[in-house]
């Protein structure tokens, strides 16, 4: 038996992401809903492991799961309503969601498999070390390490991804002033049909 | 001075006065005084002032230079029938006679004269005329513009007759003037007019128009005076058009009574007929002569060219003073010839004259345009002095006051229709002149024939004005031009007195009807006196071969023309004298009857008996002083030393156009021949069997008209039935009104009726049409524009409102929705792009 | 074990990003709870980061060190983490507001 680690793992990987996917999907408890995404994250940056890309896989269960997943969890608490009454949506809509997701994803699949270059087995792998996250940040700076044997000229157009990521630090900034201003504490007013079951 | 340089000075003074004060009374009329009497006496001076200095021209100018014409010595000589020319003007001068220079009468090569004609000498004595070797004076005052060859000019032409129309037309109008400030006074305050009644019933009552009436008299004297001095033939157009407009406003003086307004119109438009013929024989003289003037004129240079009388009897040795073909006119009746390249040279010109034979010879069709240029200036003098056929306005012309009648419908204007024929003799052809007498003829019998069935007086009185009218032209017609001048002195001097006498007595009785009048004599004698002084005028009354009354001498010297003129054409010469001996013994008739009818036996209405009165002294005075010309003035100033032997005949003999004393043959109608008027058997046979036949019509005449209405042995009432028929024909004037209304006037009023009705039905009806079309299209427009237009327009809006409606359905606000929206939209782009992959790739 | 044997190629990356993608998309298409929209975004945020790292991976480019790839699935995720904390905020004065996470209840825009 010749099993190939590396596609059982991202089968494995795989099927607990999407998954655990649908699991928020289907699920109508919210709380149960914010669970099964973290699994669902925590599985994909499993996946990008397997794919070499460790820095953003580290990255992605730091940010994502670590971060951006808790505070949606202190958002489901702040919300909660009580009871925590779920609010189900009518069959009429999951059909039609679900339709519409089925064309998406056809087509998708489809341009997926006839692609020829990016098929399995094209290009066999190399067996090499795993690059150290000193060259990316080689490259992030604008020395291009993984594009050596380009001529001078066409490598002078390339640039490294500072500026992007300065931008998207100021703009992580003003979000989060942003944020912090538009959740601030306000007088709670009366709410208007508060009364009213919302039954799906 | 010499008279050359005087007399255009004092005459163009006394012409321009009337101007003057005309100017004055229209701006300061009625400021003038109370009510404007003071314009009376403004307009009253001017022309008095005019008169001094017309006098003083006369006698102190023009007979101190040219002495006093001896018209016995004159008799005298023809009777010697000598030839030799007379001595120079100093021999006579001793003798304090002058005899202007001979008229020289020379036949034509080409004539076939009578052969008893005389030969007189042409004399070349120094003479300061400018045309010929009558005495007269030409010059310009002032040029109104130049046209290439053509002058149009103010000018003037002074002769001896210039100077006696100047002094009678002002000396008329001053007695005029005067009596007419004591007739008009009515008018110095607000009037009722009887005769006016407006819409409501009432009589119109209106503020008098004292100014208004001597500014119009002032304006015609100034108009007449001008018309007799003017020097062309285009300013006599002028003032003769002036005239007729003075006359449309005196006539029409009171312009509220539609009798007024409807006879100035008649007035003014039967002149205008006269007046087309008028400016035809204008264009005739001026096409083919070049020059309006009379006499010879001077160009810039100092240049002399002829006038018209020079070039229509030229002084040249070989046709001396002879009416000949003017050169203008041959040139024009060739001028094919001179189109085609021949020298017009003067014996090229003679030879076309000559050319008479052919019926379309060149000399007979100048001689043609010559005759047509006479007729046509006749024609205009036919409508001024009211001759047949246009004679119909001067009847209704009594519409004006009487002091209009007296002045403008007696003495002067019409007047100025025998003044121009006598001014033009030299133009006239024997032909012209034959029709001249036709009308004149006509004219006095139809005229006479009416007035003896009259009414009104001052009917009466024009129709006697417009046979005596004929009278003159038949006179002028038949050759005797001093005749007819003579006549036309004196009986400006008698009518105008006998109008002002039937003034006085209108005045006094209020009503023009003779039927209401009758011994009058008692309470009016002046007026009656006076008048009986100028019916004997009129009638020519006198003791044969000695004196009579200044109608005697005149009327005398027409009927001895019209006597001799038979005698020399016996085949068509006796109408004439017939018909003037039958109009004198009918004009005795008449008059007579107006006498005694009005001022004789027993009045027929007692009320206005009762109010007749004497008229005011202003008023009767210059009737004295009028009687008296009228008695006097045939006759020579018995006294008076250089003056002594002045008459009106010598001065018109002074005046005698060059040429007109010869006797003519006509070319066309070669029996024509007209006699010389100083010809000495017309001096002493015909004469005197002139003479007696005048006193014995008269005399005729008289005694009738005394045996029916004076001493009332026949009654008119019975001869009037006993000639029903005739006398239904003379008093509805033989029915020339409704002979003009059925044909002038009826066809203009059917051709106006049917374009009016053209008009209202045709045009009218295809505008209304045309109106109903334009509405029909107009609520088609409206209903296409509300429904089709606005109703897309409309449409459109609803559409996209409600498209709008629609689509906010969209707009759920359901956030899930919006969701599903865009990944139907993703799949939707895919889509596209995998067909536009598809399409273009190399799969 | 046929299947277990044969190497992983992008297009098995590809096809989990593409129903991780879809997956949230019908999340966010049908979750009432505007935390479960949130979690939809997440999702689909997540699939697209797996399609990235897949491109730039040494699997379709054996020479390169799969750089583009993971700088961009980099800037997503912190992008992501902006845009969920914004989000929140929104979904917190909703509630404060409204008293109720329902975002059916958020159709005042409705036209």
């Amino acid at each position: 038996m010749d099993i190939n680690w590396h596609s059982f793992f991202f089968m494995a990987f795989a099927i607990f992401a999407c998954g655990f996917a649908l699991a928020v999907v289907i699920s109508s408890n919210i709380v149960h809903m914010a669970f099964y995404l973290v699994l669902s994250l925590g599985a994909t940056a499993g996946l990008f492991f397997l794919a070499g890309a460790d820095f953003v896989g580290s990255m992605q269960l730091l940010i994502y799961v670590g971060g951006t997943l808790v505070l949606l969890i202190f958002g489901v608490m702040l919300t909660a309503q009580s009871p925590f009454i779920s609010m189900k949506t009518k069959g009429g809509e999951w059909i039609l969601a679900a339709i519409v997701g089925g064309s998406l994803l056809a087509i998708l699949l489809q341009a997926t498999l006839n692609i020829k270059e990016w098929q399995a087995g094209e290009k066999p792998l190399p067996d090499r070390a795993p690059v150290t996250a000193s060259r990316l940040g080689m490259g992030l700076l604008g020395a291009r390490v993984d594009e050596l044997d380009k001529p001078a000229a066409a490598r002078a157009g390339m640039s490294g991804y500072l500026l992007p990521f300065e931008i998207v630090s100021v703009h992580l900034l003003v979000v989060l002033i942003g944020a912090a201003y538009l959740a601030r504490p306000k007088k709670r007013i009366v709410p208007r049909g508060f009364e009213q079951e919302s039954q799906s | 001075m010499s008279a050359a340089e005087q007399l255009p000075v004092l005459l163009g003074t006394a012409w321009l006065l009337p101007l003057a004060s005309f100017v004055l009374i229209v701006f300061f009329g009625p400021r003038m005084g109370k009510h404007g009497i003071y314009a009376g006496y403004v307009a009253t001076a001017a022309i008095l002032l005019g008169c001094v200095l017309s006098l003083y021209g006369l006698f102190g100018v023009w007979i101190s230079e040219n002495g006093v014409y001896d018209l016995a010595a004159e008799h005298q000589e023809h009777a010697e029938e000598h030839d030799e020319p007379d001595e120079g003007d100093e021999a006579r001068a001793t003798r304090g006679q002058v005899i202007r220079a001979q008229q020289p009468d020379a036949a034509e090569a080409e004539d076939d004269l009578p052969p008893d004609s005389k030969r007189f000498h042409f004399d070349t004595s120094e003479h300061e005329g400018k045309s010929g070797t009558v005495k007269a004076f030409t010059g310009d005052w002032y040029t109104l513009g130049k046209f290439g060859s053509l002058q149009v000019t103010i000018g003037y032409y002074i002769d001896s007759l210039t100077v006696l129309m100047f002094c009678m037309v002002t000396f008329i109008a001053t007695c005029i003037h005067f009596y007419a400030i004591g007739y008009m006074h009515d008018e110095l305050h607000d009037i009722t007019d009887h005769e006016v009644t407006l819409s409501d019933g009432h009589h119109l009552h209106r503020h008098g128009r004292f100014p208004r009436f001597f500014q119009y008299l002032s304006l015609f004297c100034f108009s007449m005076l001008g018309l007799v001095i003017a020097g062309n033939i285009a300013m006599v157009f002028v003032f003769w058009e002036l005239v007729g407009i003075c006359s449309y406003f005196l006539i029409g003086f009171y312009i509220e009574r539609k009798s007024a307004s409807n006879a100035a119109n008649k007035a003014f438009i039967v002149n205008r007929i006269g007046d087309f013929g008028m400016i035809i024989g204008l264009m005739a003289l001026f096409g083919s002569l070049g020059t309006f003037s009379f006499g010879n004129w001077f160009d810039d240079q100092g240049a002399e060219h002829p006038g018209i009388f020079s070039q229509v009897r030229p002084g040249e040795q070989e046709y001396p003073y002879r009416l000949r073909t003017p050169d203008g006119m041959v040139k024009a009746a060739a001028a094919g010839e001179i189109a085609k390249g021949v020298e017009p040279t003067k014996e090229q010109v003679d030879i076309w004259r000559r050319d008479f034979s052919k019926p379309n010879g060149y000399g007979r069709q100048a001689y043609w345009l010559l005759i047509v240029a006479g007729l046509g200036i006749f024609c205009g003098c036919v409508g001024k002095s009211a001759q047949f056929p246009l004679h119909v306005w001067l009847p209704d012309a009594m519409e004006g006051p009487t002091p209009v009648s007296a002045l403008v419908h007696s003495a002067t204007m019409v007047a100025a229709g025998v003044y121009l024929v006598g001014r033009f003799y030299p133009v006239f052809t024997p032909e012209v002149l034959l029709v001249i007498a036709i009308v004149g003829c006509i004219t006095l019998f139809l005229a006479a024939t009416i007035a003896i069935t009259a009414v009104d007086i001052k009917r009466v009185l024009a129709y006697s004005t417009v046979s005596q009218l004929g009278y003159m032209m038949l006179a002028l017609g038949v050759g005797g031009w001093v005749a007819g001048m003579f006549h036309l002195v004196t009986h400006a001097f008698f009518k105008s007195l006998l109008f002002m006498c039937s003034g006085s007595v209108i005045h006094a009785t209020h009503t023009n009807d003779m039927t209401k009048m009758g011994g009058l004599l008692k309470k009016m004698p002046w007026t009656g006196y006076t008048m009986l002084a100028g019916c004997l005028a009129i009638i020519g009354a006198g003791v044969p071969f000695s004196i009579g009354l200044s109608g005697h001498y005149s009327k005398d010297a027409i009927l001895a023309q019209a006597l001799w003129f038979q005698i020399k054409n016996p085949l068509y010469g006796w109408p004439f004298f017939l018909v003037a001996s039958g109009g004198a013994a009918l004009t005795a008739f008449y008059m007579f009857r107006l006498w005694f009818m009005t001022f004789v036996g027993q009045p027929r209405d007692h009320h206005v008996y009762e109010h007749a009165h004497e008229s005011p002294r202003i008023m009767y005075l210059p009737l004295v002083v009028l009687a008296g010309f009228a008695i006097f003035v045939g006759g020579s100033l018995p006294f008076g030393g250089d003056y002594q032997g002045l008459a009106v005949q010598g001065l018109l003999e002074q005046a005698r156009p060059d040429g007109t004393v010869a006797e003519s043959n006509g070319r066309l109608i070669p029996t024509l021949h007209y006699p010389s008027e100083k010809d000495p058997k017309v001096h002493r046979d015909v004469h005197k069997q002139a003479e007696l036949v005048a006193f014995g019509t008269a005399l005729a005449g008289l005694l009738l008209a005394a045996a029916i209405y004076g001493l009332q042995l026949i009654n008119p009432n019975e001869v009037r039935n006993y000639f029903r028929p005739i006398y239904q024909f003379l008093v509805r004037k033989w029915y020339f009104d409704e002979l003009y209304q059925a044909l002038f006037v009826e066809p203009t009023l059917f051709v106006s009726r049917r374009v009016a009705e053209f008009d209202k039905k045709v045009i009218d009806r295809f505008i209304d049409a045309l109106a109903r079309w334009a509405r029909i299209v107009a609520l088609l427009d409206d209903v296409i524009d509300r429904y089709i237009v606005d109703g897309f327009v409309n449409w459109f809006a609803q559409w996209t409102y409600s498209a709008g409606l629609q689509m906010r359905r969209l707009q759920t606000g359901n956030l899930r929705q919006y969701i599903v929206f865009i990944v139907v939209g993703t799949v939707g782009l895919f889509v596209l792009m995998s067909f536009y992959a598809f399409a273009n790739a190399t799969h | 074990m046929n299947v277990l044997a044969q190497p992983v190629g992008v297009s098995h990356f590809l096809i989990v990003g593409a129903i991780m993608f879809v997956t949230g998309a019908v999340c966010m298409a049908t979750k009432r709870n505007a935390l479960g929209v949130l979690m939809g975004i997440e999702l689909v945020l997540n699939g697209a980061n797996v399609n990235f790292v897949a491109f730039g991976s040494e699997l379709l480019n054996p020479d390169g060190i799969g750089l583009d790839g993971q700088l961009i699935a980099l800037f997503v995720i912190v992008l992501a983490a902006a845009e969920a904390a914004v989000a929140l905020a929104i979904a917190l004065n909703f509630y404060n507001n409204h008293s109720t996470i329902d975002v059916d209840r958020a159709d005042e825009l409705k036209g």
